[in-house]
């Protein structure tokens, strides 16, 4: 009997891993043994680290945005659908639609979303570059702005050791704030101050998730004259007085808010009764390795919806994609799964205008934080332009 | 341990001396510096809108091949799958929206053709 894979999101994950399955399962595929079908509640496809460029003009935001089928191979059926209900007893998830969609092996790559209603007075006094609307709205406050303080602050889940979406982001937007306000020669009437909360994943009182370049950070910052606070976990804003008040109990006033905001899962994992994180945010738990959401047999996870401690970024899916393709197909064929995610996680940071990054990291090794360059900077804003989409692909 | 990994050191960086040494000797240092010199300096001449333009390139390069490759694919399997159509049969292909999708787009292309020429 044809047995029958649904992919729930058309993001990053989840068309990666359409192609990559299809590809796998071509034999299986011809023969008419599988089919694929994804289903997703929009049929573009967005490329999200593209927002933050939006936000100092560096890009205009069209050029992350292409056709959803336009990416999927012909073999993958793409339904635009949006799933409210996940059953996984009786293993089908329900479209808006109405529609039931039944599957042997399911994929969840429905991603996160920004949840800024989660603090009193973000959503109204706080801006943020994770959204393309988002991004823009900050690109015009940063086009008019001449003298003033913007602060950077950054949330985590609630849920321990989870981070919050692409760990470097907070990082990488404040150097390129740095580099765009002295490009319109307007740098020194504005103070930037950075800050970061008590408590990220492992590390306490730093200003990264990560302890290397948590210590690396105070001088690159200096250098800049960006000023640098830890200990300062958002918990309200006055829109009106526009003062950010912390959990430790200070306020600091600002011109510009640039948050990182909290992040949950998106809701139709929120309510599938599946996740057991804290505040309700919806991270599903799952097996490190196998990648598989624990206590389900047939339903794997990645990307942005997972609850493990690695980044929610691209260059994560880039390596748990093929071990999730890997594994469906051994199951199908073997029975069992086969592969195993070792945590890697591979890109550029973009630390400023034009200073790129490489960095690496996996379950046991940290990132160790190296020179940026020009050329790294090139490698990633062409993959930003171009290679993204042949990796959207499964070409690379 | 220390002294181990000193010892591997120095013997590596004598290997290297040699070579080096070699490079010297045959004056073929001057074309590998040179060498070095022009990746550097394309690296420093390279732009930002470059770098755009050039990715935008391989992009379509790389969206063609996506295409083709898969409309081989699935015509290889259709045909595999189908036995040759009578000439009624390529009537009924030709109804289907997909073909029709395709034949318009082959259509568009020579056009699109015809355009440059």
């Amino acid at each position: 009997m044809k047995k029958k894979i649904l992919i729930v999101g058309g993001g990053t994950a989840g068309t990666m891993t359409a192609n990559n399955l299809a590809k796998k399962l071509m034999p299986e595929i011809d023969r008419g043994d599988v089919e694929i079908t994804m289903i997703s509640n929009s049929k573009y496809h967005y490329y999200r680290p593209g927002a933050m460029y939006v936000a100092f003009h560096k890009s205009e935001g069209h050029e992350f945005v292409r056709d959803q089928r336009s990416l999927l191979m012909p073999e993958i059926e793409f339904i635009v659908d949006a799933a409210v209900e996940i059953n996984t007893n009786r293993n089908f998830v329900k479209g808006q639609s109405g529609k039931r969609y039944e599957y042997d092996f399911m994929v969840l790559a429905t991603g996160c979303e920004a949840a800024p209603e989660r603090i009193p007075g973000l959503k109204e006094g706080g801006d943020w570059f994770y959204t393309y609307e988002g991004a823009r709205k900050l690109a015009e406050k940063f086009q008019t702005i001449k003298n003033g303080r913007v602060l950077i602050t950054v949330n985590f889940p609630k849920t321990p050791n989870i981070p919050h979406q692409c760990g470097i982001a907070p990082v990488e937007t404040t150097i390129m704030l740095h580099d765009y306000l002295k490009e319109k020669g307007v740098r020194e009437n504005i103070e930037i101050v950075y800050t970061y909360p008590t408590e990220a994943q492992s590390v306490h009182n730093g200003l990264f998730l990560q302890e290397p370049t948590s210590k690396v950070l105070p001088a690159i910052f200096d250098e800049m004259d960006i000023k640098h606070k830890t200990g300062f976990t958002l918990n309200k804003v006055d829109p009106a007085k526009k003062v950010a008040y912390s959990e430790e109990g200070e306020e600091m006033e600002f011109d510009i808010l640039m948050s990182t905001p909290p992040f949950i899962a998106s809701k139709v994992i929120r309510e599938s009764g599946l996740s057991k994180a804290l505040d309700g945010e919806g991270w599903l738990p799952t097996d490190r390795k196998t990648l598989k959401v624990k206590g389900l047999d047939n339903v794997y996870t990645l990307g942005d919806t997972v609850d493990l401690p690695v980044s929610k970024a691209g260059g994560t899916i880039h390596n748990q994609t093929d071990v999730v393709a890997d594994n469906i197909a051994s199951e199908l064929r073997y029975g069992y799964p086969t592969e195993s995610y070792d945590g890697l996680v591979i890109a550029i940071a973009q630390m400023g205008l034009s200073c790129g990054m490489p960095l690496w990291y996996d379950y046991e090794e940290d990132v160790q934080p190296t020179p940026c360059s020009k050329l790294g900077s090139f490698v990633r804003k062409g993959f930003n332009k171009g290679i993204y989409w042949a990796a959207a692909r499964g070409m690379i | 341990m220390s002294e181990k990994v000193e010892v591997l050191k120095s013997k590596e960086m004598q290997a290297l001396e040699e070579k080096m040494t070699m490079l010297v000797q045959t004056g073929r240092i001057d074309n590998l510096i040179d060498l070095l010199a022009v990746v550097s300096d394309n690296i420093e001449m390279t732009t930002q809108p470059m770098v755009e333009k050039m990715i935008g390139t391989v992009d379509n390069m790389a969206t063609a091949g996506f295409v083709t490759e898969n409309a081989v694919r699935y015509a290889k399997r259709e045909t595999d799958k189908n036995e040759v159509p009578s000439l009624f049969g390529m009537l009924k292909l030709l109804k289907d929206k997909d073909t029709r999708k395709g034949l318009a787009f082959v259509l568009n292309l020579t056009k699109g053709i015809g355009r440059q020429l």
